[in-house]
């Protein structure tokens, strides 16, 4: 877990905010494969030349739940997604948020990636991490 | 492979589930293991080696239980591999039979987690990108299952109807840890965990151990033991890591790596899943039955319910899936439920069964499925296929 001055943030490496929210994927250079992090090794080639590439601000819900009994740290209720990237081949699991979480959600709709409130920390302060947001059509 | 030696079960032993937060986990493992070596009708002193799967029950577990015993010295190894640690201990015992290098094994599981927890989700491992952002094994399957209902179009009181025959089941087994029986109404009426599993969908918190004594070939007929107990023979018996999701597609799905494991598992047995006769699988949450069933190939893909709705899957169908009430039910004891599903199937085949006795159940099967990883399919699958 790492802070920056303003926000405690968890896995500032895994995403950026310049220009706007993106997951930080790896994309080995020898097979192109993507992985969501990025790993020391490609899976496929067993190489290690991986370069670190954004995967794109929107994917696709390829299932949710809506979380109502969780561990103390994490204020229910809250939307958890798996969220796939086709062309890329990565599936990411990450908390979904939508403007009314019981009805806004639908499998495969598209959802963009955001940078919010995740959990609380032991001291009682929000931290932050990359999660994605239901785009309304 | 062709090589390897006979493995048989001589001796199985276990604890009721339930929740014992003043015992500790090596009282309720040498409660467990004595068991087994007295059902075995062996020495105690004849065990060359002893593995203990556990989750959370910390340094040294497996060497406190086997001092109270009065086995020192010989080697112990801890086992973990998340909720797979039983059958993993297990299939380390087999393996250093079945490859030569001791002849008699004591393999064990236990887990007490009453004393850490009351209720609510397993605490996970913090330093997993996910459980940090809130995942939690109810939240990882209640996506497995909407998504699943959506592509097969299932409903909620087929998942219900899951936990309905699983009580069933275990109402008739003194060693669960729900004894009661239930209706689609009562479970549908749970508070939801998370959408769409209600709390009787959802594994209980809870604590046991259960043992195998087991010995090769060899020694089957040189050892002193009581010969009116029926030895069980391993015939397969393979172990996986999860396998890299995004490396294969799309898939962060465990059923893949069941499917994978069991496939390889039928092929060291030379059976099929019509050979098999009874099963014990990793029903942590109602989805998962139909899942794993379907990855064993007791179904065709997306026809899982299909054995619920028929009954196909009853003690007495032709299919037993469960039959001492399974994880939801019996109980998931986490590092203890592989040798419960194991001692289970033991029982079933010797004719012995605590509970629901499926009719003439000549050969079984234990699929145990532990833990989840990011872009993996699990972190460890165990498979082992066990007959007369």
């Amino acid at each position: 877990m790492s802070e920056d001055q303003e926000r405690k943030i968890l896995h500032s490496d895994f995403f950026t905010e310049d220009p706007e929210p993106r997951l930080i994927a790896g994309r080995c250079k020898v097979s192109g494969n993507w992985t969501f992090p990025p790993y020391l090794a490609d899976p496929v080639s067993f190489q290690d030349e991986i370069e670190h590439v954004p995967l794109p601000k929107v994917g696709k819900l390829h299932s949710y739940t809506i979380v109502r009994r969780s561990l103390p740290d994490f204020p229910v209720p809250f939307g958890l997604g798996l969220i796939d990237f086709p062309e890329q081949k990565v599936r990411v699991m990450a908390q979904i948020e939508a403007d009314d979480l019981e009805n806004d959600l639908t499998l495969d709709m598209d959802v963009e990636t955001i940078v919010g409130i995740v959990r609380k920390a032991k001291d009682g302060t929000d931290i932050y991490s990359y999660k994605f947001k239901a785009i309304k059509k | 492979m062709s090589n390897l030696r006979d493995v048989y079960i001589i001796g199985v032993g276990q604890t009721p589930c339930g929740k014992y937060p003043t015992k500790a986990a090596h009282v309720l493992g040498r409660e467990a293991s004595w068991a087994a070596i007295k059902d075995s009708g062996i020495y105690a002193r004849d065990i060359e080696i002893g593995f203990c799967g556990h989750v959370y029950q910390g340094m040294g577990v497996g060497q406190r239980t086997l001092k109270d015993i009065g086995l020192v010295g010989q080697p112990v190894i801890n086992v973990e591999g998340a909720c797979g640690s039983g059958t993993l201990s297990f299939w380390e015992a087999w393996r250093t039979i079945a490859f030569g290098q001791h002849d008699v094994a004591l393999a064990w599981g236990v887990e007490n987690l009453s004393k850490i927890m009351s209720g609510g989700p397993l605490p996970l491992e913090e330093d997993d990108i996910e459980v940090a952002l809130g995942m939690s094994m109810p939240g990882l399957y209640a996506m497995r299952a909407k998504r699943y209902m959506d592509e097969y179009g299932v409903s909620k009181e087929t998942l219900a109807k899951v936990v309905v025959k699983s009580r069933l089941h275990a109402s008739k087994n003194p060693i669960a840890q729900f004894r009661k029986e239930t209706t689609v109404d009562a479970v549908l009426g749970d508070p939801v965990i998370c959408d769409p599993l209600t709390r009787s969908m959802c594994c209980p918190v809870g604590d046991a151990s259960a043992a195998a004594v087991l010995v090769s070939g060899e020694m089957l007929n040189k050892i002193k033991r009581d010969e009116s107990r029926l030895p069980i023979k391993v015939l397969g018996c393979v172990a996986q890591s999860g396998g890299y999701a995004s490396a294969t597609g799309l898939t962060c799905d465990p059923s893949e790596n069941v499917a994978r494991t069991s496939q390889m598992a039928y092929e060291q047995a030379g059976l099929g899943p019509e050979d098999m006769d009874a099963v014990e699988i990793h029903d942590a949450f109602a989805i998962a039955e139909l899942i794993v069933a379907e990855a064993l190939g007791f179904a065709k893909k997306g026809e899982g319910s299909k054995l619920i709705e028929e009954g196909t899957s009853n003690f007495d169908g032709n299919i037993a899936i469960n039959p001492s009430g399974g994880l939801l039910s019996r109980g998931h004891p986490v590092g203890a439920t592989g040798l419960l599903q194991t001692v289970e199937i033991v029982n079933q085949l010797r004719g012995e069964a605590t509970g629901c006795q499926v009719p003439d159940a000549n050969i079984g099967l234990i699929e145990t499925m532990g833990g989840a990883q990011p872009a993996m399919d699990g972190i460890t699958c165990v498979v082992s296929i066990l007959g007369k």
